[in-house]
């Protein structure tokens, strides 16, 4: 063996000790139980269930990637993981009821719904609350404008969607939209709003700046969350009554495919060579994967009681 | 086998919750409560597996080691059909669409006040990555409450006109545990529901924490012929204990009215000097029937009486 193909092989070697450990596990909030079960995702086992608080419901990367926020509901507090092996890390508490969380694109605002207190909570880039902002019933689900400016909330019992003007930390307008709005997506193009209208069976395109409904794409019923596939193009939302995924082409606003997912799909995460669809299963206790080749079920993962957020390290851009 | 029934129990939860409860709350425009409804859903399932268990087992028992020959089929009918309503209908129902939207609500009002109820967690970090042991903090806790509410519900006067249904069963069994006046169910439920919520109990947990009390209640109340020995009896709520709480004579009377008031922990009656550990079975009922007074056979006339004796009218 001559000098190069050594220190090729110490590489390879050294790079097949370390590699495993990154990319490798998938993480996902048993929101019933209060636990994160923390997945091999090439064996696709379950390797630990951790207790993590009360009501762990929704997570995401910090914006520099380095650890992943648990919002735990009933715990009043957060969780960051190392997202590389699912341990806890750190602990930040007096975080009031956090349902679902989200970092502005310029990372200078973390904006927490408190979906049971009607509640918006509008801290900055290191968790220091800036805000406490009554918002209508059941604020669900939150995303932002590309330039920052604007928070996009979800009144799930009131059936509106609330822009939120960041930099004053109030609320800008609100405006009617269907039954029981759940999920909120910006479009890449940042013209439209897509919401999952989750009392019924369609995603509601939104002209925020205009606040005015243009379009309505029939889903299945229960149209809930999204996630993108990271073309840029297309995008998934979940049906949790109708017990499907559509793919929805953000070009021509319209529904492209359907799959078929059983159990209350709700969370989602794609693998970023676009092959493998992880979905909470959330009625189901299970974490079913789909494989996009042939958008048929893969294999089903038991997970604990009513599973919810998922994440996984390698997935595709949010994009 | 854990790992069995937990799928079995899964794939029932889901199947009753998808064909049975969604379509119905889509039908009345409720979808958003679909969350919540799953959760009821399971506490409902648990409640008639937990019934249906607990009639087989202490069934057993009961025909086993009987304290007395019980002749009267349609008492045993009526405390039944109280279980029935108090464990499947009744306390889902309640906890789940009256309780916890009404505690949100108080709770959203304090926080938007920047008060954030404690939680046993704000004490004892350590308890955040221990269910088992938060379960049993919050279980003592609990219990230490349900102690002292019991007490008032005797020594109370227009709490005991209602709580003194309870006491009214001459051939207490195991379906005894829920014979209670609706009224009295509401104030003690809600206590419990408020007093859990707002020390922290996360409703999962609290599930678990009202499953394990009601097995022990269950059995307390069984016409069983069983203690828990020497030490036992210290520790855990027995047959026996319990009887002589429900005893004419000694269980509703002196200057606390009563004995034996602990639900899980005989501690508490240990602490506050109203343990009664003698080893006997009483005959149970009021010493009023035993004059005559009537607390009315059917479910109906028992609640009807309980409103009477409210306002001092019977």
């Amino acid at each position: 063996m001559n000098a190069r193909s050594f220190l090729v092989a110490i590489i390879v070697a050294g790079s097949s000790l370390i590699l495993p450990t990154y990319a490798q596990v998938a993480i996902v909030l048993n929101s019933g139980d209060g636990t994160v079960s923390i997945i091999d995702k090439a064996q696709k086992k379950e390797l630990k269930r951790i207790p993590v608080g009360k009501e762990p419901h929704h997570l995401m990367a910090t914006p520099d990637d380095q650890y992943l926020i648990i919002a735990n509901a009933a715990s009043n507090d957060l969780v960051l993981l190392d997202p590389k092996t699912g341990d806890v890390k750190r602990r930040i508490d007096k975080i009031s009821d956090p349902y679902q969380i989200g970092f502005s694109p310029d990372r200078k605002w973390f904006v927490s719904v408190s979906l049971r207190l009607n509640r918006t909570d509008i801290y900055d880039g290191d968790f220091k609350l800036v805000k406490r902002l009554a918002t209508p019933k059941a604020p669900s689900h939150v995303a932002f404008t590309s330039d920052s400016k604007l928070a996009l909330v979800t009144l799930q019992d009131s059936n509106q969607l609330a822009a939120i003007d960041l930099a004053t930390q109030s609320i800008k307008w609100i405006m009617p939209v269907g039954m029981t709005p759940a999920g909120v997506w910006v479009t890449p193009d940042d013209k439209y709003a897509l919401v999952g209208m989750t009392g019924s069976d369609y995603v509601e395109v939104v002209d925020w700046r205009a606040q005015k409904t243009v379009k309505k794409i029939k889903t299945g019923k229960g149209a809930h969350n999204f996630i993108a596939m990271g073309d840029g193009r297309r995008v998934l939302v979940s049906n949790r009554i109708a017990n499907t995924i559509n793919i929805i082409d953000q070009k021509t606003l319209e529904v492209v495919d359907t799959i078929n997912v059983p159990g209350g799909p709700d969370c989602m995460e794609l693998t970023a060579d676009g092959k493998e669809l992880w979905v909470t299963s959330r009625w189901a206790k299970k974490v079913t994967i789909i494989d996009m080749a042939t958008k048929q079920i893969a294999m089903q993962i038991p997970v604990g009681n009513s599973p919810h957020g998922i994440y996984f390290m390698g997935h595709a851009a949010r994009r | 086998m854990i790992d069995w029934i937990q799928d079995l129990f899964s794939a029932l939860h889901q199947h009753v919750f998808e064909t049975g409860v969604l379509p119905v709350l889509y039908a009345l425009d409720l979808g958003g409560e679909a969350e919540r409804a799953f959760s009821a859903t399971e506490f409902f399932l648990i409640g008639a597996i937990e019934i249906t268990l607990l009639a087989i087992v202490l069934g057993a028992l009961e025909q086993w080691r009987p304290v007395e020959r019980q002749t009267h089929t349609d008492w045993k009918k009526t405390d039944a059909s109280y279980t029935m309503l108090h464990r499947l209908g009744f306390v889902p129902l309640l906890l789940f669409f009256l309780l916890m939207p009404a505690i949100d609500w108080i709770d959203g009002s304090l926080r938007m006040h920047d008060i954030i109820p404690p939680s046993l967690e704000d004490w004892l970090p350590w308890l955040s990555t221990e269910p088992l042991w938060s379960f049993v903090f919050y279980l003592v806790i609990l219990d230490f409450a349900a102690y002292w509410l019991h007490r008032w519900q005797h020594r109370l006067n227009w709490w005991w006109s209602l709580h003194a249904l309870h006491h009214s069963q001459r051939e207490m069994s195991f379906w005894t545990d829920d014979r209670n006046h609706l009224l009295d169910n509401v104030l003690m439920d809600s206590a419990h529901a408020i007093l859990a919520l707002l020390i922290g109990v996360a409703p999962a947990q609290f599930i678990a924490l009202v499953v394990a009390s009601r097995v022990v209640e269950s059995l307390s109340h069984a016409n069983v012929r069983i203690h828990f020995g020497r030490i036992g009896e210290y520790l855990l709520v027995s047959p026996r204990f319990h009887r002589v709480h429900h005893a004419i004579g000694t269980g509703h009377e002196g200057a606390v009215r009563g004995c034996n008031f602990a639900v899980l922990l005989p501690i508490w009656d240990v602490l506050f000097g109203t343990a009664n550990f003698e080893k006997t079975f009483p005959p149970t009922g009021i010493r009023d029937q035993e004059e005559g007074r009537q607390y009315g056979d059917t479910f109906w006339q028992q609640q009807w009486l309980g409103v009477k004796r409210l306002f001092s009218r019977a």
